[in-house]
């Protein structure tokens, strides 16, 4: 098979299946039945993914078709039949490994799904399966265009199935209120997405991101603001905390691992255009840090675990911007890499652990360590990986991006990174210590090991979370950006911080008496996120600001423009009631005016020839 | 003769009837002095006719009387009704049209 027809069926099979239990809903209320063909239409386009993976590794690979998806005829065209409207497959390093990526968690997903979604009624479980199978269509779509309009198709589909999914358990109405605002948010920031489509179409008659042009500052500035809603980099992160209502594993897969880390993707795959536009990479950088900073600080006073965790993939995609702001397409997309298995590790992890003690909540939890070793231990090294400790792959990603925004200069960001690398060791320390260890509560006393189907996809996913920071060097070939690791003072500085953090964790919540002054001095963090203040700025804006502005246009509406209307109403009836008089209904006056008119024409066509 | 003065009685003649029609204030006296406007007319076309040497207008004095006999027609019909309903013919009662 052809590199393209690998990449078609890494597609188009999860397209199948999904349609398959669509138009068959006898098929999709099997539940189980329904399940297994989704996996295995799961594992059959991770098998392509990884032939493709395996011969971009052989040699560089740049392969690319595309089809006439609507006529139009670029201005200058040699060939007027040759559309820039396409749709099509581009395959490179960069579509190749994020392909690898989503289909490995995808699987891994899917697979973990089974056990965690068992006890839901079959038609669900069924509906379940289906919007996963075509949630990995739309990012497959995504990743695998050839040019931003097919990106901008995916993108859009991923973000409903991100609604379909988050809104699973419908008949919560906290569910469904986080799926509104989910759709809502990320539609809000992806009008700057189809602004900037607009934009370069007009200006380069195509929707391809290797073009030079001039307007290449207003582009990736409207792109940029899509990219902060999807992924939820401050002040459009607000949905990301809320999507936790959906299922345990569709928070590892979509709001973890694979659809927030699309944004990152974007900025990667639109690298070209960027590097035009320093401006936009300069405030993609402070925004990238900003968020990564402050979405850790929100993290450490979380007690819900899926939070902590929500919080803390903000924190990182905020890592993976500023990477992308300071210009290193490899050193975002390499944290993108080994962040979406470790924190899908660690959501499938948490998933384990929710499962076991029916709550979210922090404080219902320790001493799981000794009740569910397995699962226990890949969240720890879901956590190191996270926390930067030297070896896991988290380490040499994170290390990397330190380095990159360091040598570039960008001296505050990088300022911020480190505290936030400080405080991304500390809530994860923190999260271990009340979750795993210490005292059991009530409800963590009976808690056993989840079954095969929840502790295989934790082992899959745990050998990349150890070890996908060693092919580093591996990934940076495909793209042909080299990057050397060697040990460096910046790298080692992060490393100590992080270390720092996990003692300090133990410190504060581990250790049988202290931590109470440093408790007291997170309390008022923890005031501060509990009294959601960006959200009720949100709601602020939202409820003030658009309806003062509604209200200005229903005025303008119902003064002006119907003003406008009765005026013209008014004036005709009104002359009509003044013309009236004229119309006297005597005989004689018509005749009289007809006399007068006749010998007024017939003395102005003698005297005025 | 001289062709204006048939042209002057003319002229004298549709006056008299156009004062007749913007005056009277009775419907059938209105009808008269149209007559007298149409024949006025009629006397143009003969006039022009004789004085040209040729039969066209003469022709057309005779199609002219034959329309404004109908339409006398039509109007003392109109009359008749307009009595019959109001017990009189002045024009000024029959304002329905007024706006």
């Amino acid at each position: 098979m052809s590199a393209i027809d690998l990449a078609l069926v890494c597609t188009f099979l999860p397209l199948g299946t999904a349609l398959l239990l669509l138009v068959l809903p006898g098929l999709r209320r099997a539940g189980k039945t329904a399940g297994a063909i989704s996996v295995a239409a799961a594992s059959v386009a991770l098998g392509a993914a990884l032939l493709l993976f395996m011969r971009a590794l052989q040699s560089p690979m740049l392969e690319r078709v595309t089809m006439q998806w609507l006529p139009h005829a670029p201005p200058g065209a040699v060939d007027a039949a040759q559309s820039t409207i396409q749709l099509g497959v581009h395959l490179d390093g960069l579509s190749v490994s994020m392909l690898v990526v989503v289909c490995v968690v995808a699987l891994c997903v899917q697979i973990f799904s089974l056990g965690y979604m068992a006890s839901e009624p079959p038609a669900d479980f069924g509906r379940y399966f289906m919007w996963q199978s075509l949630f990995l269509f739309a990012m497959n779509t995504l990743v695998i265009a050839p040019n931003l309009l097919q990106l901008f198709i995916g993108w859009e589909l991923v973000g409903l199935v991100s609604y379909l999914l988050i809104g699973y358990y419908w008949q919560k109405p906290s569910a469904a209120r986080a799926a509104l605002k989910a759709f809502w948010m990320t539609k809000l920031a992806d009008m700057g997405l189809v602004a900037g489509l607009v934009v370069l179409f007009k200006h380069t008659g195509g929707f391809e991101w290797t073009v030079h042009t001039e307007v290449a500052g207003t582009v990736t500035l409207l792109l940029f603001f899509a990219v902060m809603g999807k992924s939820a980099q401050f002040p459009l992160h607000v949905w990301l905390p809320d999507a936790m209502e959906g299922p345990t594993p569709v928070s590892a897969l979509l709001h973890a691992a694979t659809m927030v880390a699309a944004g990152v993707f974007l900025v990667a795959r639109a690298h070209p255009l960027f590097e035009q536009a320093p401006s936009t990479q300069l405030v993609m950088a402070y925004v990238g840090a900003f968020t990564a900073l402050f979405a850790a600080c929100i993290a450490v006073v979380q007690n819900d675990i899926k939070k902590v965790l929500a919080y803390s993939t903000c924190s990182q995609l905020g890592y993976m911007v500023c990477a992308l702001g300071s210009g290193s397409q490899v050193a975002g997309f390499f944290h993108l890499t080994t962040h979406a298995f470790f924190k899908a590790l660690l959501f499938l992890a948490a998933g384990g652990l929710i499962h076991a003690v029916h709550s979210n909540d922090l404080r219902d939890m320790g001493g799981l360590f000794s009740r569910m070793k397995l699962t226990a231990s890949a969240f720890i090294i879901g956590a190191l990986a996270l926390c930067g400790v030297p070896g896991f792959s988290g380490f040499f990603s994170k290390d990397l991006i330190l380095e990159e925004v360091f040598a570039r200069g960008l001296y505050a960001p990088f300022a911020a990174l480190l505290l936030a690398a400080f405080l991304t060791a500390f809530y994860m320390g923190r999260v271990i210590l009340l979750a795993l260890f210490g005292k059991p509560s009530s409800h963590a006393e009976h808690a056993h090991e989840s079954g095969v189907s929840m502790t295989l996809p934790l082992i899959l996913l745990a050998l990349p979370a150890l070890g996908a920071g060693y092919f580093g060097t591996t990934l940076s070939g495909l793209y042909a950006e080299p990057v050397h690791f060697h040990t460096s003072a910046v790298g080692m500085l992060a490393t100590a911080l992080g270390l720092c953090g996990l003692g300090t964790a133990y410190f504060m919540f581990g250790a049988p008496q202290g931590g109470a002054a440093l408790r007291a001095a997170f309390a008022p963090i923890g005031r501060l996120a509990a009294s959601g203040l960006v959200d009720r700025a949100f709601l602020a804006v939202y409820r003030h600001g658009l309806r003062a502005f509604a209200s200005a246009i229903g005025w303008f509406d119902r003064y002006i423009i119907d003003g406008l209307i009765n005026a013209l109403g008014y004036g005709t009836l009104e002359a009509g009631a003044r013309l009236r008089p004229l119309q006297t209904g005597k005989l004689q006056d018509y005749v009289y005016a007809m006399a007068i008119a006749t010998l007024a024409l017939g003395t102005a066509a003698v005297f005025l020839r | 003769m001289d062709l204006s003065a048939y042209l002057l009685l003319s002229a004298a003649l549709f006056s008299l009837g156009l004062f007749g029609v913007l005056t009277r204030r009775n419907a059938v006296s209105v009808l008269a002095s149209i007559e007298l406007m149409a024949n006025a007319a009629n006397l143009n076309l003969a006039a022009f006719a004789r004085f040209r040497g040729e039969a066209t207008g003469q022709v057309f004095a005779l199609f002219s009387t034959a329309i404004t006999v109908a339409e006398v027609v039509v109007g003392l019909s109109l009359v008749i009704l307009l009595y019959r309903s109001r017990g009189n013919v002045l024009l000024e009662n029959a304002s329905e049209l007024k706006g």
